[in-house]
């Protein structure tokens, strides 16, 4: 009895092109809108995966290897698996609605989680949020 | 976490209870409805019949985990549930979401709020994530 699909909640991509990726949900539509009518949310979430950096590696290989790929979409509830775990990284002012209206926007928005993503994997925290999802 | 020898009259109790909410109240159906009234927390107790696949009972119980709501598992298969239910058709899993004059959310849930506890240590267990 609660809402458990909240902002800063992961959720796993269980159809589409990033099946199997994790993202986390930056707003909500519990009642959907005029054009879906179906609940559904905004997600960020990681399209390519930082690679494993083992000690070998140089300044600069480490660099290349922790490099992550974001994504923005809307995503249908149906289409997500909730986790119970969360993410404290504050997208809202990088992905909004209208970054999705047109294709240089939504490469803006996704750079800006990019880089926003890459800073919190360089922290340490959140380790689970940037493995890939083994399956 | 086994409830133990489930009595016959415990049994008959849940039926009659379910007849009720049948009666008077709201429930849905079926596994996307389950899901679905979790999802917009509506739903106030799940029910799930024993032959449930495996996969699909531990997704139903981690979304009750998640909104907080007492999963029952029924002594008896989807057969079974289906006409606890007063149905032609069998019931896997079913989502009670007004009970109306039945009082099978008061006296289930109890039972698995521990199992809901369990349910959460099991998994912390077997993630093995302690840092995150």
């Amino acid at each position: 009895m609660v809402k458990f699909l909240k902002p800063n909640k992961v959720v796993i991509l269980l159809q589409g092109r990033y099946a199997g990726r994790k993202a986390v949900i930056v707003r909500a539509f519990d009642d959907g809108t005029r054009d879906r009518p179906y609940g559904h949310c905004l997600v960020a979430g990681i399209s390519k995966y930082p690679s494993k950096v083992i000690r070998k590696d140089s300044a600069k290989k480490t660099a290349k290897k922790s490099r992550v790929k974001a994504f923005v979409k809307l995503v249908n509830y149906q289409h997500l698996m909730p986790t119970r775990y969360t993410l404290d990284v504050d997208l809202k002012d990088a992905v909004s609605l209208e970054s999705l209206q047109s294709r240089d926007k939504k490469v803006t928005a996704a750079k800006d989680t990019k880089k926003r993503l890459e800073d919190r994997f360089k922290s340490g925290k959140n380790r689970w949020f940037f493995t890939k999802l083994r399956f | 976490m086994a409830a133990g020898k489930k009595t016959k009259k415990t049994h008959e109790s849940i039926n009659n209870r379910l007849q009720l909410v049948m009666k008077s109240g709201k429930f849905t159906l079926g596994y996307k409805t389950v899901l679905r009234t979790l999802r917009n927390s509506k739903g106030k107790l799940i029910i799930i019949s024993n032959n449930c696949p495996p996969l699909r009972k531990s997704e139903i119980e981690y979304y009750a985990m998640l909104a907080k709501v007492g999963v029952h598992h029924y002594t008896g298969n989807n057969n079974d549930l289906g006409t606890a239910c007063g149905k032609y058709f069998r019931v896997s899993c079913l989502s009670v979401i007004d009970p109306g004059d039945s009082d099978i959310i008061k006296t289930l849930p109890g039972y698995h709020a521990g199992l809901c506890r369990g349910l959460s240590l099991h998994y912390f267990h077997s993630t093995k994530i302690t840092e995150f």
